[in-house]
């Protein structure tokens, strides 16, 4: 019995700790590293020449800056709103999808943490934002988003690299326990800091790991709201809905677990992974992001006909977003974050490797578009006789998206290579319940 | 030749149950300083033992009072009385732009205290310990259950402690240097 228990964990650590991991890791890895290179080509453009590289210009002053923040920042969210729950409930598909549901998480406000620095003009100041007496003393203006975006994103960055990092201490101890290199022993061994497993140990890591988690979830509501606050706290028309900050945290948790779907398929297959992340799993999951998607669904209706029966500028400004230069970004989110997801009811393409990929793609590709939407065809209606000019997106700012996309994918790729990709005192703890039974 | 100093005994099982029957045992016989290691937390052995943090949640939320608080008043003080910014004649104690930022930082300040107990609890980090020197210890962290009582122990008797132990008929019996 004692061997299976080691045998079930074992191939996960397997995983980070063989010598070679195969071409196509390397090749990934390359694309994405590219892609990385792209993105800081895009930033010290950015540094040398300033923000007139964007296609952005007023009444348009936001561009793939906050579009890219907003997205990104949604995955995070859901992410972890996915994994503290997981942890809060003790669902059994805690086990399987926890860890790497943190691992998004920490990796998507890594990605969405660049875009409020490099999008304030002069990135280089941007620790003014930090109530620091500078020589002058002067303090920050606390009433401004800028500032509540620097606590939110710093905020949101430790508690979640801790949330991951707590679960992670016994697994990096049974790492440093099977490593064959002493080299690899000795890193494994610092980073779990002398983990032994004792009662004690365990008594408060199960604590805090919960506190943690409970910790998330407000934290990750307040996110996804401020994000709208910074929107209501703004003049334009149609941005000013009390059931705003639902609407992002409605749209942001759907990309979340969207994503998490995405990469758990993703594991199972490329990692061999089948007996830990079961079909149950991925069955629960998507059906999870079809419900979400029937959410937004109502939460978009709720919208459109709350805005049409408001004041006259909120409905021009509705009706230039619905039918506007705009309008098929709209539409076109709307189908791919509430019809698409509907598909995954059907078992056949719930069942599927590519019927699950595609679907949840499209759910992750359809909140973009839609964050594309609010933040530019939010602002099409205009109100003087000038300014006829549209946004369209320049190519550093494409750079901007591929390269956030090839950072997260980087991370994901050296996570999946170094680290358990699924907890593995859960997974022991779990077979000792099952035959417990 | 002198004899090498003990720091304890420690037995090895290799099932869960075997662990939570000696830790009562062991309880029962009235050790105090016991310890016992598990590749996944055990909450039997956690009450045996008597590792109930019951007092844990109050400290991170006595922080997040005292985060939040120190938020809020800094930015009260900075905005107000120190450095004020007029901005239309609007009134200088706008309270509701000072709230989303203090509670988030009243999370922030759970979270690290949160942290920092469990490190602080579990005398975390300890890169080295008398038990990792027991031999086949590194299997505490994936299938063996060991358990350990301490030298100092008062009841502690090499000769005694080991009939205990063996009497639990363990995989192996081992002295833990000291």
């Amino acid at each position: 019995m004692a061997h299976e228990t080691q045998a079930s964990a074992a191939p996960i650590a397997d995983v980070p700790l063989s010598p070679s991991f195969g071409w196509g890791w390397t090749i990934a890895l390359l694309l994405s590293g590219i892609l990385v290179v792209l993105l800081a080509y895009a930033l010290i453009m950015l540094l040398l020449v300033g923000t007139g590289l964007w296609g952005t210009n007023i009444p348009f002053v936001w561009g793939f800056d906050l579009i890219n923040y907003a997205w990104w920042i949604g995955i995070a969210n859901g992410a972890t709103l996915v994994a503290s729950i997981l942890v809060l409930r003790k669902h059994d598909l805690r086990t399987a999808v926890n860890r790497f549901a943190e691992a998004v998480s920490l990796f998507g406000v890594i990605c969405a943490g660049i875009f409020p620095i490099f999008h304030l003009g002069k990135p280089w100041l941007f620790y003014w934002v930090f109530p620091l007496p500078y020589t002058f003393e002067v303090w920050p203006q606390f009433r401004s988003s800028l500032t509540w975006d620097f606590w939110a994103i710093s905020t949101h960055a430790i508690m979640t690299a801790m949330l991951w990092y707590t679960g992670l201490i016994p697994d990096l101890a049974t790492l440093r326990d099977r490593a064959a290199t002493h080299r690899c022993r000795k890193v494994f061994g610092f980073f779990a800091l002398g983990w032994r497993g004792s009662a004690r140990h365990w008594a408060y890591h199960q604590t805090a790991y919960r506190i943690i988690a409970i910790l998330m979830l407000p934290l990750i509501l307040v996110m996804q709201s401020v994000v709208s606050l910074e929107h209501a706290v703004m003049l334009p028309p149609g941005w000013h809905q009390s059931s705003q900050p639902l609407y992002y945290i409605a749209s942001g948790l759907a990309q979340g677990i969207a994503a998490v779907l995405l990469i758990a398929v993703l594991l199972r297959r490329l990692l061999g992974l089948e007996r830990y992340i079961d079909d149950g799993d991925v069955q629960l999951m998507a059906k999870l992001v079809a419900s979400s998607g029937l959410i937004i669904a109502y939460v978009y209706t709720s919208w459109i006909l709350l805005s049409l029966l408001s004041s006259d500028a909120v409905r021009a400004a509705t009706v230039a977003r619905l039918n506007g230069t705009y309008a098929a970004f709209f539409w076109s989110s709307l189908v791919l974050m509430a019809l698409v997801p509907q598909l995954l009811w059907i078992p056949r393409i719930r069942n599927s490797f590519w019927g699950t990929v595609l679907v949840a793609l499209a759910a992750i590709v359809g909140v973009w578009l839609d964050r594309f939407s609010i933040m530019i065809g939010g602002l099409e209606k205009r109100y003087l006789p000038w300014g006829y000019d549209l946004y369209w997106p320049t190519t550093p700012e494409w750079f901007l998206l591929a390269g956030t996309a090839g950072l997260f994918t980087g991370q994901l790729l050296l996570f999946a290579r170094y680290l358990p990709v699924v907890s593995m005192y859960e997974t022991r703890h779990d077979e000792h319940l099952v035959e417990g039974r | 030749m002198r004899r090498p100093s003990v720091s304890g005994i420690i037995a090895e099982f290799d099932r869960p149950e075997a662990l939570i029957e000696a830790a009562q045992r062991v309880q029962e016989a009235g050790y105090t300083k016991v310890d016992a290691f598990s590749p996944f937390p055990l909450t039997k052995v956690n009450e045996i033992l008597g590792y109930k943090p019951s007092w844990f949640p109050y400290v991170p939320l006595a922080a997040a009072i005292v985060g939040g608080a120190v938020q809020y008043f800094a930015q009260y003080w900075m905005n107000v009385i120190d450095y004020p910014i007029n901005v239309g004649g609007r009134p200088l104690h706008s309270w509701p732009p000072f709230l989303p930022s203090m509670i988030i930082v009243a999370i922030l300040w759970a979270g690290v205290t949160t942290f920092l107990i469990l490190l602080f609890a579990a005398r975390l980090p300890r890169l080295n310990h008398p038990v990792f020197a027991v031999p086949d210890f590194e299997r505490a962290s994936q299938d063996r259950f060991f358990i350990w009582i301490r030298a100092d122990d008062p009841l502690f008797d090499l000769e005694e402690t080991s009939r205990l132990l063996t009497a639990l008929n363990p995989q192996a019996l081992r002295e833990v240097p000291g």
